[in-house]
């Protein structure tokens, strides 16, 4: 590291000669030692998923749980310092209930995932605060429906964030990550946490972009999050873990365009799924081992 | 000589991405005397060693009634443990209050990791030097959380904090299936034993370093449940739990016999 000893990493918001903010960095350092999670947006919904590494017998199973919801059609997973995590949540849920309180509709993921980027950004300008130790995975559902604005009084705009232009295709499923220098984009599949480069590489091999025939729907989509979790536990192998799973469809799909846990029964097929694929990765290896060592890149 | 530059205060990561005072915080919890909570289906309780200053002086009191279904068990800092307290009491009485009823643990548990949380994040704060076992019961039953000056909250079903604890949290896994059916007079002797567990050599328990506390909810004869209010229990009201796991507890019927059996002397 070459930024040790030059006095430029030891306060955030400080630029160093050559235009780092050393802290930025070092909170992402944070993150890339955290447990996994990713998200995975396919035609007709979201998947979140995180893998919970077992730090201690004694935890409550199945207790603490690592995906939230920030609003009725949104969830956020995250990577990194949890408690960190939690303010954050905390934070997108009141700029959710804010939304709804100005503008009578529910915040698009777009402009939750806006706010979040901004709010952590903030927290790389000044001195008198850290970076966040986090990476935020947000997932929400947007709603197709023409959705009666709450209190509405005549027929409310004809465009613009309370209204539709007519013609035009309106919500949908949307994921965004955000890292802690407040940078987010939009994603097809989005992984971060320790395991983020096996995921990474599984997810691009899903074909997420097209809504053609061959496209994943949800609940394939569920079974291959949990695939990938697995695959991205692998190198950490000698700990346990628990997979926490949330989805959301459209009005007319499983969840009825909410954010909810993934049914215990569809979990647990996905789980022997997930099972049952990396075990037969394992003979694989052997012969493709090259061109796996390429990938880490 | 090596000098650490990351650890002067908690706005600063270090280039591995750790906030040293933040761990430094969690060093101030271990040296706080030890203290053990556990949880079955029907009560959670806590049990903690006291510790006094000096032989004429009182002992420090380790676990403290938050609302008439919570408590907490400390191990630290009791100073800031009491600034946590004091915060949980007025959170709990705001609820009654506006809901008519009792703060579900959950909830109680977020809102004072919420609070520490900020604590690691803004410069001129420092992190908490506490950590604490919470223990309560709600609608979904007997709850057990964990603190941790980080923030960090994490519901478990037995645990142990505070100096030697790992010995007591060995004890804790190794009887981690019985404790779920456990009544509450089992339950505390558990306790008692995983407390004795971290014990220096040479201490025991006394009624004056033991106390116990109580949460839970109570069946009926007629098979409905009653909730049973947060209790501490101190000096002569712990003597009967004490003597029910010392050393010759199991071991003096067995020694009754064998003196009979002693005809050579």
């Amino acid at each position: 590291m070459t930024s040790i000893g030059t006095g430029y990493d030891l306060a955030n918001s400080i630029f160093s000669p050559d235009g780092r903010n050393f802290q930025v960095e070092y909170a992402v350092k944070a993150v890339e030692n955290g447990s996994t999670s990713i998200g995975i947006r396919c035609k007709d919904g979201i998947v979140l998923a995180a893998e919970k590494v077992i730090t201690s017998k004694l935890l409550k199973q199945g207790a603490n749980k690592r995906i939230a919801t920030v609003d009725r059609h949104l969830g956020i997973v995250y990577s990194g310092m949890i408690p960190d995590g939690r303010h954050f949540v905390d934070r997108a849920r009141d700029e959710a209930r804010g939304w709804r309180d100005n503008w009578k509709t529910p915040i698009t993921t777009k402009d939750l995932a806006s706010r979040m980027g901004g709010y952590m950004q903030a927290y790389t300008l000044y001195q008198s605060v850290r970076p966040f130790g986090i990476t935020a995975i947000i997932g929400g559902y947007d709603s197709e429906l023409e959705t009666p604005v709450d209190g509405e009084v005549g027929s409310g705009p004809s465009v613009g964030a309370g209204g539709k232009v007519a013609g035009k295709k309106h919500g949908g499923p949307f994921l965004y990550m955000v890292e802690p220098s407040g940078l987010y984009w939009g994603y097809y599949g989005a992984a971060t946490g320790k395991g983020r480069q096996a995921a990474k590489a599984e997810l691009e091999k899903l074909d997420l972009s097209s809504d053609g025939e061959s496209s994943l729907t949800l609940e394939q989509a569920v079974k291959e999050a949990a695939r990938i979790i697995y695959v991205a536990h692998d190198d950490n192998k000698d700990k346990e873990f628990e997979l926490e799973m949330t989805w959301i469809s459209g009005a007319d799909g499983p969840t009825k365009g909410r954010h909810m846990e993934v049914p215990e029964a569809l979990r647990k097929e996905a789980e022997k799924y997930a099972e049952r694929m990396t075990a037969k990765d394992v003979e694989e290896e052997e012969e493709t081992k090259d061109s796996g060592d390429k990938m880490e890149e | 000589m090596f000098r650490n530059n990351y650890d002067n205060d908690s706005v600063t990561f270090s280039p591995q991405g750790r906030i040293f005072q933040v761990e430094y915080a969690a060093e101030a919890v271990k040296q706080g005397s030890v203290v053990v909570g556990i949880a079955s289906k029907t009560h959670a309780v806590l049990v903690a060693i006291k510790r006094n200053a000096e032989e004429l002086s009182s002992y420090q009191k380790k676990l403290f009634p938050i609302d008439e279904h919570v408590g907490i068990a400390i191990a630290g800092l009791t100073s800031d443990a009491r600034v946590l307290s004091n915060f949980m009491k007025q959170q709990c009485l705001g609820h009654r209050l506006t809901y008519g009823r009792n703060m579900p643990v959950r909830t109680l548990v977020d809102m004072i990791g919420s609070k520490a949380q900020i604590n690691t994040q803004h410069y001129g704060k420092r992190p908490y030097g506490v950590g604490l076992l919470v223990a309560g019961v709600d609608d979904h039953g007997p709850h057990l959380f964990e603190f941790q000056p980080s923030g960090m909250t994490e519901e478990m079903v037995a645990f142990a904090i505070g100096a030697r604890s790992q010995m007591a949290r060995t004890y804790l896994e190794k009887n981690l299936e019985a404790f779920a059916d456990c009544g509450r007079e089992e339950l505390i002797r558990h306790g008692l034993k995983a407390l004795k567990e971290s014990l220096v050599q040479d201490r025991e328990l006394t009624i004056d370093n033991t106390s116990v506390a109580i949460v839970g909810v109570e069946k009926q004869e007629d098979g409905t449940t009653k909730p049973q209010p947060f209790k501490v229990y101190d000096g002569q009201d712990v003597s009967a739990w004490i003597e029910s796991v010392a050393d010759n507890a199991e071991a003096a019927p067995a020694a009754a016999e064998g003196d009979g059996m002693d005809v050579d002397s």
